[in-house]
């Protein structure tokens, strides 16, 4: 197969992958989640009492599985996922929330990793200037 | 008990044979407290307190002997015996007149001088039981000639680490790399005290980094693969703070070795490496404190003491020390980089570099800022799987899609054309392999993702392989065999990160598709989840020596009831002097998914079962042994343009390290 053949071959392939992937995407996009998937993600999003750190969806003590059908029925009654949240921070405190999105401590902890992520990159860029203007003068 | 005999023998910059007598002597009284403990475990000498409160005369014997490290202070008598070790094959490998590695053992003393310290003072596996509890030690001294009050019996190890095989070895594995960066670490400092600029150090400390490496990725795997058969919740990592201890060096380390190759090739990054080296070693000794000092809330939580405040000051001392010596040094040491284009095989390993360092930072920040803002504020918060998932997952992505393109780019410069022709195919298979997983039903856009870089990434690396053996002159499959020996060091890499991609596909799937019900259901039943059906059959229990075993026997079947696939058989675990039962769940391994059981609660008549369907998770594991086999092919590398003396060939032949 000649080099322009396999150029053609590639791009054909990838366009009609990532088209189909698209589509397949747009065409099967779901909003809701289901009451399984907030109660997996509420309760991994929630420490567990009295269970050493792990989240209430990691723990296998029984207090965890009582909060995770507290949960359920939370849910059921029509509370949205911050009114959970909520409920559990008001009875034991901002600690035991693991997702700390919706607190203000939460701008920090999400700023410094991009800065330093920023700074990272800035500091390779400097670097590579620095290297080709060395060798202008150098040649 | 003479383990704290400590060598005078660093600082006497003499030769090789001068340090024979204090490296013999380390190393004996380390092997020696070794086995002394080891002894003392077995025969059930409760009159000192270690053995007293982490065992027990029923306690099996593979868990008997691993308690030898299970806890604090015999945790502490293993790594002294590792460091022994370690010190003892740097010592074969000097040469007659070797500054360099005269001074890296010499900080290989201090270092050592450290722990035996804490041995000796704040974490004595001597110590002697003064006053008896009953069947545990109350109170003890470190003075040995102390009257013992002997307990009847000893306490017994913590149930969750006496319930898996994979609790003895796990722990020693992560050991000998978390101790391994000793000796990069040792050499990196000598280095930098006698200003020497060269490789020198990189090409001496390069298996040892290997080692290191492969060692700590295979205990933080068998860590993973502990928590999924014990903890019952099916998963294998939590971002705890004590998994995160372990995973950080690891970063630093995976940074620096890919660094470290940047300045053996291409003479850059002189000053950066030892900065990685330094970090990684920090690190190391960060996790002990995280891990042993108990200041955050960890699973881990095994084992309190007052070595938290010591183990803090030392790494403040490395910390301060190291960098002071880094910032005199620097001048020295750095040279200007070549740069010649950011589109480079140097470039893309600055890029991953930047990635790794970055994606180390934010998770050594995550694990601290509880600490951090309860300093600065009182306020208590904590940092838990979202934050970490959300932002490990894109640096992770764009780490596989830099890795794809980096490892098959040229040195000094890959212009786009060259890079388009070696990674057409690639780009089109991964599409492919995405389009695939969306076309049997994956329904979540970042496991597609996923699946399309490593793909993406596996196919690249196997293509290039083939084109290097197709320009060669023999026949397919000698030519591939040519290739892959003459370059142990770069197709070791590459079988690393093969591995790494399958990694990723499981860690994307088993975490993106798991199914996870909680089902109830009477003897002779069964239920639904996720295409399998679970029968409850009957319910067992049994007594064992050290425990009592309650479960319950289910039957895996297709999805319509009629084939059997497996028997499981979850189990509850009540352990002699505890209290809290330890579920056991079983596990179903089938050609795609893991089917997960454990006994969530209910009676024997109606059982409550927890199911969970991950698929791929073999994956998981299988893509993990790829990743330290990589590490282990990659030590084959033949070292090169070094002196070597008759002493140096035996030590290597008599060191497994050569596979």
């Amino acid at each position: 197969m000649s080099d322009r053949a396999k150029n053609f071959v590639a791009i054909g392939v990838s366009l009609f992958a990532l088209a189909f992937i698209v589509v397949a995407f747009s065409a099967g996009a779901r909003t809701e989640s289901t009451a399984e998937e907030r109660i997996e993600s509420l309760s991994s999003a929630i420490r567990c009492p009295f269970c050493n750190g792990e989240s209430l969806a990691d723990s296998q003590a029984g207090v965890a599985a009582d909060y995770r059908a507290l949960i359920a029925e939370r849910i059921e009654a029509g509370a949205t996922d911050e009114e959970i949240i909520d409920e559990f921070a008001a009875n034991f405190g901002d600690s035991f929330i693991l997702d700390t999105s919706t607190s203000a401590w939460s701008i920090a902890l999400w700023l410094v990793p991009v800065l330093a992520l920023l700074t990272g990159g800035a500091a390779v860029l400097v670097i590579k200037r620095g290297a080709s203007e060395r060798e202008s003068v150098d040649g | 008990m003479g383990l704290v005999v400590l060598g005078i023998r660093h600082r006497t910059d003499g030769l090789k044979a001068a340090l024979r007598i204090p490296v013999l002597i380390f190393l004996f009284s380390s092997i020696a407290s070794f086995v002394l403990l080891e002894i003392a475990i077995l025969t059930h000498d409760f009159s000192i307190a270690y053995v007293a409160n982490n065992t027990s005369t029923t306690t099996p014997f593979l868990f008997l002997f691993a308690a030898g490290w299970a806890a604090l202070e015999g945790s502490i008598v293993l790594w002294g015996l590792l460091l022994a070790i370690f010190t003892y094959l740097v010592w074969r490998q000097l040469d007659k007149t070797d500054g360099l590695g005269v001074l890296a053992l010499a900080v290989m003393g201090a270092v050592s001088i450290f722990w035996f310290g804490l041995m000796a003072t704040a974490a004595n596996p001597f110590a002697v039981c003064t006053q008896s509890g009953g069947d545990f030690c109350l109170d003890s001294s470190w003075w040995p000639l102390a009257t013992a009050a002997i307990p009847t019996d000893g306490l017994g190890p913590n149930p969750l680490l006496q319930n898996h095989f994979l609790m003895a070895v796990h722990p020693p594995m992560l050991y000998v790399g978390y101790v391994g960066f000793t000796v990069p670490f040792a050499f990196a400092i000598a280095a930098l005290w006698r200003k020497d600029s060269g490789r020198a150090w990189l090409d001496r400390t390069h298996r040892w980094s290997l080692i290191s490496w492969s060692f700590l990725i295979f205990g933080i795997l068998l860590g993973g693969w502990w928590s999924y058969e014990v903890l019952g919740w099916g998963g294998y990592w939590a971002w705890d703070p004590v998994e995160n201890a372990a995973l950080l060096p690891w970063l630093a380390a995976t940074a620096f070795i890919h660094s470290a190759i940047v300045q053996r090739k291409r003479g850059m990054l002189q000053a950066w490496n030892f900065i990685l080296v330094i970090t990684t070693f920090a690190l190391t000794i960060l996790g002990t404190f995280l891990t042993r000092s108990g200041v955050i809330a960890s699973v881990h939580a095994f084992s309190q003491s007052t070595v938290g405040p010591l183990l803090l000051g030392f790494l403040a001392l490395i910390v301060v020390g190291s960098l002071v010596l880094f910032a005199v040094r620097a001048q020295d040491v750095a040279q200007a980089p070549r740069l010649d284009s950011l589109s480079s095989r140097e470039g893309y390993i600055l890029a991953n570099n930047l990635i790794l360092t970055v994606f180390a930072f934010t998770v050594l920040f995550g694990t601290l800022y509880p600490l951090i803002v309860q300093a600065m504020s009182g306020d208590e918060v904590a940092v838990g799987r979202p934050f970490f998932d959300r932002a490990a997952v894109p640096l992770s992505l764009l780490l596989l899609l830099v890795l794809g393109v980096g490892c098959i780019s040229p040195w000094r410069v890959a212009t786009p054309e060259l890079l388009w022709k070696r990674l057409r195919a690639a780009i089109a298979i991964g599409l492919l392999a995405g389009a695939f997983a969306v076309a049997v039903g994956v329904d979540s856009l970042s496991v597609v993702i996923t699946i399309a870089l490593a793909v993406f990434v596996i196919s690249a690396i196997v293509i290039r392989f083939f084109e290097v053996a197709r320009q060669r002159p023999e026949a397919i499959g000698r030519a591939s065999a040519k290739v892959f020996g003459n370059d142990l060091g770069y197709w070791g890499g590459q079988v690393s990160h093969i591995g790494l991609a399958f990694v990723a596909i499981a860690l994307a799937t088993t975490s993106g598709l798991a199914v996870r019900e909680t089902i109830a259901i009477s003897q002779g039943e069964s239920a639904v989840v996720d295409g399998y059906c679970i029968e409850y059959i009957e319910p067992f229990s049994r007594t064992e020596s050290n425990r009592a075993v309650q479960g319950v026997r289910v039957a895996v079947l297709d999805s319509s009831c009629s084939t059997v696939k497996a028997e499981l058989e979850p189990r509850i675990n009540t352990y002699e002097g505890s209290a809290q039962p330890i579920g056991t769940p079983d596990v179903w391994t089938g050609f795609v998914d893991d089917v997960y059981i454990g006994i969530a609660g209910g009676t024997t008549e109606t059982i409550e079962l927890n199911v969970f369907v991950f698929p791929l998770q073999w994956l998981l594991w299988i893509g993990g042994l790829i990743v330290v086999l990589g590490g282990v092919v990659a030590l084959g590398r033949k070292p090169r343009r070094r002196l070597r003396t008759s002493d140096d060939v035996t030590a290597e032949e008599s060191g497994s390290t050569n596979v």
